[in-house]
């Protein structure tokens, strides 16, 4: 459907009503709003092979932020004029049109487009692509419900739906959200706390204001995808990457136990 | 050879030290560890004089790729005087949820007499053959190959749409019509008891 153009857009000095007002970022007695403490993670749930016609696939909420991944692979490449002596690896994430508070597009816009570089980029380094001469494998990653912590979630998802179909990885990577407000850090925002605009004790001229996505892989200690947003101060930033790189060593045991459960749940069918 | 019962495994976890274990598949080694490189059960397999091999078993096989050296089953879907081009659909005994694309090449049907074949009387559209993968081949295919006794057409249908029997290693009869045809018949033990 062609997008409505002739719409009357209102008086000039008028702004739309989703504008919010300022709101503090927490609340007066060092809760946040949705009453957690500043470092802490919402309850996660993740389930592997949540998606039976695909050869992997995950599903993981993290409260009202829900995401369905599905890999398909090692299949035979699209693009026949390429020679690839490993493994293609490609990633669509969508947003599904209800998942937000403003209804998304059916085509992929450019924000979707950004978050599938970054999780190819995210997980490249981790899948043993050379183990898979000339093929390609494709995660398909949907958004049902986005309540911040997107980027991140997805991440590791997509871990998960991959090690689910039994392509080889060395690691997994877990990723971790953190929004930063002039001294505090917010874990794993919600999407009120990432988009919204928020201050600190009614200041409204917030100066260090930063989203940063971390994907670790914890059993190798090492950072394969790092995206900062906004704008961050030198001096804390060491203290900053460490809290979310904590954040994601304690994501890290329910991925495992996922796995394992999706292990044990294989072996009785068997 | 002894198996021992492993606990479940995640990719990236730490299963033993080179200098105690040697590793088997479904792991990697970095800095003199072995580590997991699937999600499965450890199995550690005692060999006789070596150090005993730890391997991960998957629970699944499925995203297995045509490796040079096996034998795939093929469906043909066009012939021409050069080579013929097939639709891999099993590999080995595992059927593929998606297929992948072969080339059978004039040269590589038959171990004799290679430049006097007749591609027209070898395969056929629609027959199934046992092939082997000889190499990864170009974007667009494999390359497989059928000069072994043991390769080649393992069904066919007659111009009368009849399964046909074989009758020798160059022909195959359809049971209805009595009417022979031409094909490079695979020696299979099916047929040969």
């Amino acid at each position: 459907m062609p997008i409505h153009r002739n719409r009357i857009a209102g008086p000039e000095d008028t702004e739309p009503i989703e504008n919010q007002e300022c709101q503090t970022a927490i609340l007066p007695n060092g809760d946040r709003h949705d009453n957690r403490k500043l470092d802490q993670i919402r309850p996660i749930f993740c389930r592997a092979g949540a998606v039976s016609q695909a050869v992997g696939s995950a599903y993981i909420e993290l409260a009202n932020t829900k995401i369905i991944c599905a890999v398909y692979g090692p299949r035979e490449v699209a693009n026949k004029h390429e020679f690839n002596i490993q493994a293609t690896l490609s990633c669509e994430l969508k947003f599904a049109t209800f998942s937000c508070q403003r209804r998304r597009r059916h085509i992929q816009d450019s924000q979707e487009k950004e978050y599938s570089q970054i999780v190819v980029q995210a997980l490249e380094p981790v899948i043993r692509l050379d183990k898979y001469p000339k093929s390609q494998i494709d995660i398909f990653i949907t958004v049902l419900q986005n309540d911040g912590s997107v980027l991140a979630s997805a991440i590791t998802a997509a871990s998960i739906a991959i090690a689910d179909s039994g392509i080889e990885m060395f690691d997994v990577a877990v990723g971790c959200c953190l929004r930063r407000i002039e001294n505090l850090s917010l874990i794993d925002p919600t999407y009120l706390e990432e988009e919204g605009h928020l201050n600190n004790e009614s200041e409204d001229d917030v100066v260090v204001n930063a989203n940063i996505t971390i994907a670790l892989l914890p059993s190798l200690n090492q950072v394969s995808a790092l995206i900062m947003n906004g704008e961050l101060d030198g001096n804390p930033t060491q203290k900053i990457i460490n809290d979310c790189l904590e954040g994601c060593m304690r994501i890290y045991p329910v991925v495992q136990e996922c796995l394992t459960k999706r292990l044990q749940e294989k072996a009785l069918r068997n | 050879m002894a198996a021992e019962v492993g606990v479940a495994v995640i990719p990236g976890q730490r299963l033993g030290d080179m200098d105690q274990y040697s590793a088997g598949s479904g792991t990697y080694i970095k800095q003199r560890h072995i580590y997991a490189s699937l999600a499965g059960y450890k199995d550690i397999i005692s060999q006789a004089g070596q150090l005993p091999m730890i391997q991960i078993k998957a629970t699944k096989a499925s995203n297995t790729l045509p490796l040079i050296g096996t034998v795939v089953t093929a469906k043909v879907l066009s012939v021409n005087p050069r080579f013929c081009r097939v639709l891999i659909i099993c590999i080995g005994t595992m059927p593929l949820k998606e297929p992948f694309r072969g080339t059978i090449r004039k040269e590589d049907i038959r171990a004799t007499e290679k430049d006097k074949v007749i591609l027209y009387d070898c395969f056929k559209p629609g027959d199934a053959v046992l092939a082997e993968v000889i190499s990864l081949g170009d974007p667009r295919s494999y390359y497989l190959s059928t000069a072994k006794n043991e390769l080649g057409v393992v069904f066919a249908k007659s111009k009368a749409g009849y399964r046909m029997i074989p009758i020798s290693w160059t022909q195959m009869q359809c049971p209805n019509t009595e009417k022979t045809e031409l094909r490079k018949v695979a020696r299979v033990k099916y047929w040969i008891d």
